[in-house]
């Protein structure tokens, strides 16, 4: 078991997959610095184990972080069945590409569905504004 | 009664049979198009936004900055031109040739390669309107078009009757999903849906290679070997299989050559075409046109009349490296669509954005032209996913300048 998990607020890691998803991207249409988009993009999709390792209720806030930035998401469980623990899923938006990486290996493609981060709860801290 | 059908350019599908009502040059009510498509239709509503250092400005203001930037600039970049017509991405390749850019697309970090292989005959092509016809056994691998393209399997690969698949779905059709998450197409995909780990497709295509010869399928999670070997048979059986490639396997994948290797052990045993999940409704159609001019189909340098290719002229690349010196933006919103580790240094180079929509690009950038939305407000050719052209007229009239218009004013100002 990670000594993070032994901490008061506990810290996770997980590999990050994202998707695309049609509600998602129709909200993007109509706006992208809506409160819709930001609803359907700002979420984690985490496995129930780590979900209640994590200590937070649906629709908290949580924080990811890795040495390319730090965010704060809404988690959510995920559903899914097999167990996934340790892989969470995010739609792809402007919030999941402040965790990935720059290191590309000189490929010209990032790896945008193999995100490392640690998640912690963010104690209710607001949703980040994806503006520069 | 005639029928005025448009074309939706919503995603690289295109569809063809999208009515509309409208008034006022405002798109009211949109018939057939999915969720994203009706979303995309009626998006136009903002009148001509014209801004150079975040203020309003006309539009020769805003023109001639533009051209100064591209003037000034020694390695400006151009990139962008996934939404742009057939018209404007060969005006756009003129332009960079005229101003010696950096021009590439974001099919550099996406499926661009799968194209590339396309066009130098690689892989068996076929057309979305065979798959409908005759389409047996469909493979979804690592894509999801149930959210990123929601009318394929209604429209083309899973659902319909075709000429020669009179039985659709319920008896003439298997659609298999291979992914790394129980995604709203794996579920339509029922048993046959196969859930590899991340970063574990290539291994699941040598499992399957052995699993087509009857050998022992393995890899190192584990994966079951009957299942494999139920996957091989089916797959064998095939009288016209498809493999719809995503951005999950490409991105899984450190090269081609494990997709090669599948597709030359399914046309063994089988039939099997290859069509890339294109989402950005022009993206084939920049990269057919610039591999028609240079050879190439992204990440190209224009320099004294030469042509140079290679990974350090794609936007990812250029953008790390800080080579380009000014970026002039069509269509696309790099800032939102990129990591923000390497999109940010967008910041320290003056930037162009042309789009029909505000976007953390357009907010960040020196100057912003609010062009039509190509397709809706304005007409021209695409190419869809599987490569067939597709011509469109403008559904609704609008004051804005279509992004062709722009480059060509662009062009005449230089």
């Amino acid at each position: 078991m990670d000594f993070g998990s032994f901490l008061k607020s506990p810290e996770i890691k997980v590999k990050v997959v994202t998707y695309r998803d049609i509600f998602q991207d129709k909200a993007m249409i109509e706006n992208r610095f809506g409160e819709d988009y930001r609803d359907r993009s700002a979420i984690i999709k985490l496995d129930s184990a780590d979900f209640k390792q994590l200590n937070v209720k649906k629709g908290d806030t949580v924080t990811l972080k890795n040495s390319f930035g730090t965010i704060v998401v809404k988690a959510e469980e995920s559903g899914y069945e097999p167990s996934h623990k340790g892989i969470a899923y995010m739609p792809n938006s402007p919030w999941s590409n402040m965790l990935v990486s720059d290191e590309t290996g000189g490929t010209g493609v990032p790896k945008f569905k193999d995100i490392s981060a640690t998640i912690t709860s963010a104690k209710g801290a607001k949703v980040t504004e994806p503006g520069f | 009664m005639e029928k005025n059908y448009n074309v939706c350019t919503g995603c690289g599908m295109l569809c063809d049979d999208i009515e509309v009502e409208s008034e006022k040059n405002i798109v009211n009510k949109v018939y057939t198009a999915c969720r994203v498509g009706v979303a995309h239709m009626k998006e136009g509503r903002e009148s001509a936004v014209f801004r150079v250092d975040d203020k309003p400005v006309d539009e020769a203001t805003a023109i001639s900055e533009a051209v100064a930037i591209l003037k000034n600039a020694k390695n400006p970049l151009i990139f962008g031109l996934g939404t742009s017509t057939n018209e404007t991405q060969k005006l756009a390749i003129e332009l960079a040739r005229k101003t010696s850019a950096t021009l590439d697309d974001t099919s550099s970090f996406c499926l661009g390669r799968v194209v590339e292989a396309l066009l130098q005959n690689r892989f068996k092509a076929c057309t979305l309107d065979d798959v409908r016809n005759k389409a047996d056994v469909t493979i979804f691998w690592g894509a999801d078009p149930s959210d990123s393209h929601p009318r394929h399997l209604s429209k083309y690969s899973y659902f319909p009757r075709g000429t020669e698949k009179q039985r659709g779905w319920e008896e003439d059709r298997t659609a298999i999903a291979i992914d790394v998450r129980k995604s709203h197409t794996a579920k339509i995909c029922g048993n046959n849906f196969f859930q590899v780990p991340p970063g574990g497709d290539a291994e699941f295509i040598d499992a399957l290679i052995a699993g087509l010869s009857g050998k022992l399928p393995k890899t190192s999670y584990n994966f079951p070997p009957k299942r494999i070997l139920e996957l091989a048979n089916i797959l064998k059986g095939a009288k016209f299989g498809v493999v719809f490639v995503g951005l999950g396997l490409v991105y899984s994948l450190e090269n081609l050559e494990p997709l090669f290797r599948l597709m030359d052990a399914l046309n063994e045993k089988a039939n099997f075409h290859l069509i890339p999940m294109v989402g950005h409704y022009n993206m084939r159609g920049f990269n057919e046109n610039l591999f028609e001019e240079t050879g190439y189909v992204n990440s190209v340098k224009f320099e004294d009349g030469a042509v140079k290719h290679g990974p350090e002229y794609s936007i990812v690349e250029a953008l790390k490296a800080k080579t380009v010196d000014a970026a002039l933006i069509i269509g696309s919103d790099p800032l939102s669509s990129l990591p923000r580790s390497i999109a940010k240094n967008l910041l320290e180079i003056p930037v162009i954005s042309m789009d029909p929509c505000e976007t953390l690009t357009s907010r960040s950038s020196k100057v912003y032209i609010n062009t039509a939305i190509s397709g809706v407000e304005s007409g021209g050719s695409a190419t869809r996913m599987d490569g067939v052209k597709v011509e469109f007229k403008p559904v609704v009239e609008t004051k804005r300048l279509s992004d062709e218009a722009v480059l060509k004013k662009i062009m005449e100002a230089l």
